[in-house]
């Protein structure tokens, strides 16, 4: 039986164990990293590309967005990688006065927390983003909106990880978690033990899973989301777009009902980008069907009927694929980061929801700080498991 | 130069070669890493071509390299089609020839 000594251990090699990974190398830390597939094996390689800000819920939601947004310009270079990060703004289309007034008061609040977002004109709109249809009544606008490759991303947070001195494993699939009078002491793979005083928990829709291996409830849940490909074409969308359905759905999909029952059960809402080789991806859904990844044709239906509404020469254009990705869902919206109160040494870094790509690297540089012992941001306290614990 | 192994996304033998020695051990994981498999005909002038590169350079048997999974519509077929779930079929059939 192999065993080996580390410092910290991250589970999970998607884009957040990765970035993890990535920062503590930065301060010094060589983690081991093990992920029981390949990296981006998970959620970070079933996605979509949006660093957005406008659909952050105003508060720490939209304050830690804003700081990893700050992070992205010049992290290409400083990983070394192209990243296929652009910042060409984002647009809300609003089709009717009922999401007129919800948005309203939305951008408002948005504005008082410091992001750059107003609403324009069904015109003016038109004028930037000339796809939409005649029925968008307006749209806001906020140049704040970026965009990356979540796989280029992912892959280089792991290889500048790697060449400064991580332990980038895969194939590595952790089975359990060794634990000692309230503290955790490494974990067991298929391969043998592993150890060491510190262990992250990032793997995503399956952090429960490895909760569970130390008797840990966590409040993650999957959330299916499926999105489709078209072929490659000429620039038609520009920037990030959502329509305000998408807004809704992400925070209250009941609110859809009295205007399509089936897109408030599939949760459907628009997010369409255009990708670097000029595929259009369009998504999406927002379900809970457990851990079921299949595409299913009722979904692709309800969500490009939507999306020809709001850009109608989608019509003419042809699908060339489909996939689905399971979000990791918290009941409040929020990543579940930090220490654990009663299993000192095991670390949180799980349930990013839709958000992990744009989240990435504050939430590594965050929890490579405290990891590290360099400095606690107090705003951990505020993402951590016991906030749900609290209110049972 | 080496040849373009993915004509669609134009990826080269060199290309899949470095995704193989960064860890690649699947066709998902070098189309993950390079985009090959990722154009118009989905990996179907590829797919081949990238098995053969994963099984000489890992000495893996190709029968048992995981080939990416194929998502419906097998063939490019237009938004207008898809827009009822009955039309779906028009992309679904033929998944049994694609094997
Ligand atoms: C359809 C869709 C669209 C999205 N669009 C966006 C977007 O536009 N912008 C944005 O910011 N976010 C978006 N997201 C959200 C984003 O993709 C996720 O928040 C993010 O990828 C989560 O990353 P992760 O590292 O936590 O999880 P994952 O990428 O799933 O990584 C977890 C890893 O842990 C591994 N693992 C699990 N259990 C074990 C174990 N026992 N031992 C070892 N390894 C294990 C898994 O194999 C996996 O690779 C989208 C998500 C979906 C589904
Ligand atoms: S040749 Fe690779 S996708 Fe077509």
């Amino acid at each position: 039986m192999s065993e080996r000594t580390a410092d910290v251990i991250i589970i999970g090699g998607g884009v957040i164990g990765a970035s993890i990974a990535y920062y503590l190398t930065k301060l010094g830390v060589k983690p081991v990293l093990l992920e029981r597939g390949d990296i981006c094996a998970g959620t970070s390689g079933a996605c979509d590309k949006a660093i957005s800000m406008q659909s952050k819920n105003p508060g720490l939601h939209l304050d830690l967005a804003l700081e990893s947004s700050a992070m992205f310009p010049g992290l290409g270079e400083e990983l070394g990688a192209d990243l296929d990060y652009h910042r060409y703004g984002g647009m809300i289309a609003i089709e009717n006065e009922r999401q007129m007034a919800i948005m309203e008061k939305f951008v408002e609040r948005q504005k008082n927390h410091g992001l750059p977002v107003e609403i324009l004109s069904g015109d003016e709109a038109r004028k930037r983003q000339p796809a939409f249809a005649p029925s968008v009544i307006a749209a806001t606008y906020s140049p704040a909106d970026a965009e990356v490759s979540p796989l280029k991303l992912t892959f280089a947070f792991a290889r500048a990880a790697r060449r400064g001195g991580a332990d980038i494993r895969t194939g590595a699939e952790v089975r359990g978690l060794l634990t000692n009078a309230g503290r955790v002491e490494g974990v067991v793979t298929q391969a043998g033990e592993v150890r060491a005083g510190v262990v992250v928990n990032a793997a995503g829709v399956f952090a429960p899973a490895v909760g569970r291996m130390a008797g840990l409830e966590l409040p993650i849940k999957p959330r299916r989301g499926q999105i489709i490909v078209t072929e490659p074409m000429p620039p038609m969308v520009h920037g990030e777009i959502w329509s305000a359905r998408y807004i809704v759905a992400k925070y209250n999909p009941e609110m859809i009902r009295s205007e399509d029952p089936e897109a408030a059960d599939l949760g459907v809402g628009l997010a369409a980008g255009q990708t670097a080789e000029g595929t259009l991806l369009i998504g999406g859904t927002r379900e809970f069907v457990g851990y079921d990844t299949a595409v299913t044709p009722e979904a692709t239906a309800a969500v490009l009927r939507h999306a020809v509404s709001i850009l109608p020469f989608l019509a003419k254009v042809h699908v060339i694929r489909t996939f689905a990705g399971l979000r990791p869902y918290t009941p409040d919206g929020m990543p579940i980061l930090g220490p654990v109160d009663g299993l000192e040494g095991f670390v949180m870094a799980a349930g990013h929801e839709g958000d992990g790509i744009a989240l990435a690297p504050i939430t590594g540089k965050m929890l490579a700080a405290y990891i590290a012992g360099a400095e606690t941001d107090k705003r951990l306290r505020d993402l951590a498991l016991s906030r749900f614990q609290q209110a049972k | 130069m080496s040849k373009h192994i993915c004509r669609c996304e134009e990826v080269s033998e060199d290309e899949i070669r470095q995704a193989i020695a960064d860890g690649a051990t699947t066709v998902t994981g070098v189309k993950r890493r390079t985009g090959a498999c990722m154009g118009l005909c989905q990996g179907r002038t590829c797919r081949r071509l990238i098995v053969g590169l994963i099984a000489a350079e890992t000495g893996q048997n190709p029968a048992e390299i995981e080939t990416s999974s194929v998502r419906p519509p097998v063939r490019p077929v237009t938004v207008e089609a898809l827009l009822s779930p009955a039309g779906d079929t028009a992309g679904c059939k033929g998944r049994e020839e694609d094997k």
